[in-house]
């Protein structure tokens, strides 16, 4: 029932309900996992290779970036052709919602992750899971980077979730954790525990040659002003404790965006306020604050269709429906 | 069919209030044009348009004129994971604050490359053009100039020859003039003296990085002479 990934939950709550995490949620997982994977692998294939050629559509999530198409053309009036893959993402968004900040962003991925790291009671998460008024401030994030970018700055990037996972990734992590397998590989050679000839760097010399081949640098990588990146990154990650998904529902400048677009959309959530009981799950396990729950008005501008509300209802009042809002009911 | 298209524009253009987005208009141009503000502020700072230049700021090859860089540039730092040397670094205030994590060259950290061109492949904005490895091998990043005061056959009369060894341009940038000097005993030796051909140097780097001065280089590069901004160059004909 815990259904945001928590599958050891606690077994007196899942009795309660007594339903499983619906195949949607893990659907979803699954292309979320398969979009934060090719983003990592996208980002190994940004090296020199070894020859002068970069890996397959390196730039290609910042192309499906509808910011970052807007705030290069206001502010260098320049489009760049392929940042306009973006009108897709922008055009699906306008008739499905915002799927993409819940199931394509792999920052979003990563933030989904964390929000399901927090414990706390069901209780405690469905008081701080509503929709609040702070969740306007990501818009006027967008209109401060739009504003600006009017006039020939493009701080965009500051807060754009690619640049600011890949920026991270780039300076802090990957060398971070380049440091991290130096240090412990080298270590266990240096120390090089065993009983006899039976020694550990038969195994960890050639684990370490893989992962070098593989994954790490060639060179120990090393950036200025790492630290501070390394810092905001760790701070983004635990504002998650707090509210789950914290940047996508009050920072994100690239999420208001889409929930401008996606604010009408024809894939709606419907509540049946004559089954709802009333327990309010939903709203616990709901990632973006979009109020599912009965008796209030759903926000589609915030909702993140990751079917935790459906998944965790145990009457089943919450279904998504095509529609077009305003017709079928007054 | 039509009336409800109908109707489902009209709810795009005015949504209702419950659509999550209870923006109120003052607000939204509140910060719109605190946008705009800041945007000013940032754009009559002293780098900005073209009126001075910081010497530090020497940008990747490709890249665009400073004024159009800072609108595309997103900072995601592709060239900085892609550069094979470790040269690019993110920026603080070299370029203004509002160039803050946009690459810089850091040429004791690394250096450009001769046969490399991976930085203007990977930029998702062009902020870095993207160019063969003939043009890039064109392109003038910034230029070297020597610091007599630290070049050892200048500066102690020893013999050094480490970055015109370097020098990667089909004729090398830097050239010796053989002369007599002083060493510290008093003694006539002849040493080769570098000089720096400002019309070969592309400026990118390897003589700085290989520089046996370790801390500050006796060779430095810095972003005059770029070819992306015709008004920072060495103004007088040589």
């Amino acid at each position: 029932m815990i259904s945001h990934g928590r599958p050891s939950g606690r077994p007196a709550v899942r009795q309660m309900a007594g339903r499983r995490t619906s195949w949607v949620v893990w659907f979803r997982r699954a292309i979320q996992s398969a979009f934060l994977l090719l983003f990592l692998y996208l980002f190994l294939q940004t090296v020199y290779h070894p020859i002068n050629k970069a890996g397959w559509r390196v730039t290609l999530f910042f192309d499906l970036d509808p910011l970052v198409a807007i705030t290069v053309w206001l502010a260098a009036h320049a489009l760049v052709s392929s940042l306009l893959l973006s009108l897709i993402t922008v055009a699906v968004t306008v008739f499905f919602g915002r799927w993409f900040c819940g199931w394509v962003c792999p920052f979003g991925t990563v933030h989904h992750l964390f929000s399901s790291f927090r414990g706390g009671k069901v209780k405690a998460r469905l008081e701080a899971g509503g929709y609040t008024r702070w969740q306007r401030w990501k818009y006027y994030v967008l209109a401060l980077f739009l504003g600006s970018a009017l006039v020939g700055s493009n701080l965009a990037g500051w807060l754009d979730p690619f640049s600011f996972f890949y920026r991270s990734l780039a300076t802090a992590v990957f060398p971070a954790v380049n440091l991290a397998a130096q240090k412990s590989f080298g270590w266990v050679y240096l120390i090089d525990p065993g009983v006899g000839k039976i020694r550990a760097t038969a195994i960890t010399e050639p684990a370490y040659d893989v992962l070098r081949h593989y994954f790490l640098a060639a060179q120990q990588p090393h950036y200025f002003w790492s630290l501070m990146i390394g810092l905001l990154f760790g701070a983004a990650l635990a504002l998650n404790f707090f509210r789950a998904r914290f940047w996508c529902r009050y920072i994100c400048p690239l999420g208001a965006l889409l929930g401008v677009a996606g604010k009408n959309p024809v894939l709606r959530l419907v509540a049946d306020p004559a089954t709802c009981n009333d327990c309010r799950l939903c709203l616990a396990d709901c990632q973006g604050g979009a109020n599912p729950q009965a008796g209030e008005a759903w926000k589609p501008a915030e909702c993140l269709y990751c079917w935790n509300c459906r998944s965790s209802c145990p009457s089943g009042s919450i279904a998504f429906r095509f529609e077009v809002p305003g017709v079928n009911k007054p | 069919m039509i009336k409800s298209a109908a109707r489902w524009l009209v709810n795009f253009f005015r949504p209702p209030p419950e659509s999550g987005l209870d923006l109120t208009r003052r607000s939204l141009i509140t910060s719109g044009l605190a946008g705009v503000g800041g945007g000013l502020l940032f754009g009559i700072h002293p780098l900005a348009g073209g009126k001075s230049f910081n010497p530090d700021l020497v940008r990747p090859p490709g890249a665009v004129p400073e004024e159009e860089f800072l609108g595309r540039c997103i900072r995601c730092g592709e060239c900085m994971k892609v550069c094979p040397t470790n040269a690019v670094q993110p920026t603080l205030l070299e370029a203004g604050l509002s160039g803050m994590w946009s690459p810089v060259l850091k040429m004791r950290m690394g250096y450009c490359e001769y046969e490399c061109t991976l930085c203007t492949q990977v930029c998702p904005t062009k902020a870095i053009s993207e160019l063969a490895v003939e043009e890039k091998q064109k392109v003038k990043i910034g230029l070297a100039y020597i610091d007599r005061n630290r070049c050892l056959p200048y500066a102690l009369a020893r013999t050094c020859i480490v970055c015109e060894e370097h020098c990667p341009t089909p004729k090398k940038a830097i050239w010796f003039e053989e002369t007599d000097v002083l060493n510290i005993r008093g003694e006539k030796v002849r040493v080769k003296q570098p000089h720096v051909d400002p019309d070969l140097c592309i400026g990118c780097g390897i003589c700085e990085n290989k520089c046996p001065v370790a801390d500050r280089a006796a060779i430095l590069v810095t972003s005059v002479g770029e070819t992306r901004n015709p008004k920072n160059q060495t103004l007088l004909p040589l």
